[in-house]
């Protein structure tokens, strides 16, 4: 078990800024159906997710992660000079070597005193990321730092990933002045658990089948959530809002009752629904929606999970410094219903499953 | 595109930036070493404006060989808020769905591919609003 900056935090560290991008392409479970001769009323009802979107023929971890780094910059009115880290959480990067923090920190003209490297924990390395800079800043080591997940989900063709995997990017600025989402505490674990896996130079990744459910997806975010609220001493009813990893909408609706919140309180940080599983983008989706949506003086919970395995937890109270940055146009809504509906055949070609 | 090339352009391609003369105060796209309109070397580097309006567009359909995978795509003259035109590509947009004067704003993308192997060209290309 993995403790990271024990109970409550005195001087106030958090959120400053946040920005995020879906790109505009959907595929729609019943189009994925179709091909397969699969049932999709079967697909939806199992998954409660509608369509995945999907990236363009000219983007990438690399184009999505500048449009939610600028996104972030856009929306904090701050000096990119003054970031000091940025960390991208992806196992979707262009390049195996060659870092994508390095053309982010260039288009955001963030180069070059700055620290920066690419992370890879399945789905939470960018919440590793928003870990690395809280201790960064916390320890004065830098002022700003930014941390970004983001993936261009894959899944073999006919897997039952396929219906979901999705693509988007979020990004989190981490720092002490205008703070609008201040972190009261974080809380991770870590297992060696093979529910999921891609090997050096495999195209696909491949899983457990159903083994990706209870010793993994759900033990880890009941035991990282339970361990930070035991710590803070907090329970499910003193928050507002909580967003967990959303594979599909239908694990975080039962971790959340596994762990005693309500419908309410997860409702709106599924997105999933819409755009399916962003992988390393998708709990810090949900944070990215819920802060656009808070008020000061909410609570707000959140806990991703990568496989492989492990959880990051989190405990945010939202301040005042929220409603400047609210009116932001370039939303996760905004995104998520700015989107063109493609065929399978379309989708194959932008995928590249078709060469 | 090779590694220098990739290197020396970035800064105009990602962050779409110009040169301010100081002298004659007029603005330039691409970055230049002295004013192209009165040679001075008083210049400094200026952010262009993320959003501006197209001027004329076209579809290119036969194009070199790290871009056959985009094609076809559009290409259009743009003139930027703060009166600078520049080309570049309109992306996630149907060639029907375009007119002239449409609104657009600036978005980072992939340019091109060099093979399997080589690298890849990022900059602004430009989506409708």
């Amino acid at each position: 078990m993995n403790k990271l900056f024990q109970g409550i935090i005195m001087s106030k560290l958090g959120i400053v800024s946040y920005g995020s991008y879906i790109p505009r392409y959907r595929i729609s479970i019943e189009e994925i159906a179709k091909v397969w001769d699969d049932d999709p009323s079967e697909i939806i009802s199992q998954l409660q997710v509608f369509s995945k979107s999907v990236l363009g023929p000219d983007e990438d971890v690399a184009t999505m992660s500048v449009e939610a780094a600028r996104n972030t910059i856009s929306r904090w009115k701050g000096n990119p000079k003054d970031i000091g880290a940025i960390y991208v959480g992806s196992e979707s990067h262009p390049y195996a070597v060659k870092p994508t923090a390095t053309i982010v920190a260039a288009a955001i003209d963030a180069e070059k005193e700055l620290t920066a490297a690419d992370l890879e924990f399945a789905c939470k390395a960018g919440t590793a990321g928003m870990q690395m800079c809280f201790g960064l800043v916390k320890s004065e080591m830098i002022k700003f730092g930014l941390a970004i997940g983001s993936d261009d989900s894959q899944a073999k063709p006919r897997d039952p990933l396929e219906y979901t995997a999705g693509a988007g990017s979020a990004a989190f600025l981490i720092g002490k002045e205008r703070v609008v989402a201040e972190l009261e505490g974080t809380y991770s674990i870590t297992t060696d658990t093979p529910d999921f896996w891609r090997r050096e130079g495999a195209v696909f990744p491949s899983h457990g089948n159903r083994f990706t459910g209870q010793p993994a997806y759900f033990q880890h975010i009941v035991d990282a959530s339970k361990g930070l609220m035991e710590e803070l001493g907090t329970k499910p009813s003193d928050y507002n809002h909580v967003t967990f990893h959303q594979p599909n909408t239908k694990f975080p609706h039962t971790v959340a009752k596994m762990l005693g919140f309500t419908t309410d309180q997860i409702d709106i940080s599924l997105i999933c629904k819409n755009i399916g599983n962003a992988y390393s983008a998708s709990s810090m989706l949900g944070l990215a929606h819920i802060l656009n949506n808070s008020n000061p003086g909410d609570r707000v919970f959140m806990t991703s999970y990568g496989s492989g395995a492990g959880s990051d937890a989190f405990s945010f109270s939202i301040t005042d410094e929220i409603e400047e940055l609210k009116s932001y146009p370039l939303t996760v809504e905004y995104y998520v219903n700015n989107k063109e509906e493609i065929n399978y055949g379309k989708y194959s070609r932008y995928k590249g499953i078709l060469r | 595109m090779e590694p220098p090339k990739i290197w020396r352009e970035r800064r105009e391609k990602y962050l779409a930036l110009g040169v301010l003369c100081h002298d004659c105060k007029k603005k330039n796209f691409p970055i230049t070493q002295r004013c192209p309109d009165c040679t001075s070397g008083n210049i400094e580097e200026v952010k262009l404006a993320q959003t501006g309006k197209i001027l004329y567009f076209t579809r290119v359909s036969q194009t070199a060989k790290e871009m056959m995978f985009y094609a076809p795509y559009i290409v259009a003259l743009i003139e930027l808020d703060d009166r600078i035109r520049v080309t570049g590509q309109i992306t996630d947009t149907k060639f029907e769905d375009l007119t002239e004067g449409m609104k657009v704003r600036m978005v980072f993308r992939t340019l091109s591919k060099n093979g399997e192997e080589g690298l890849i060209g990022y900059g602004f290309k430009f989506v409708h609003i």
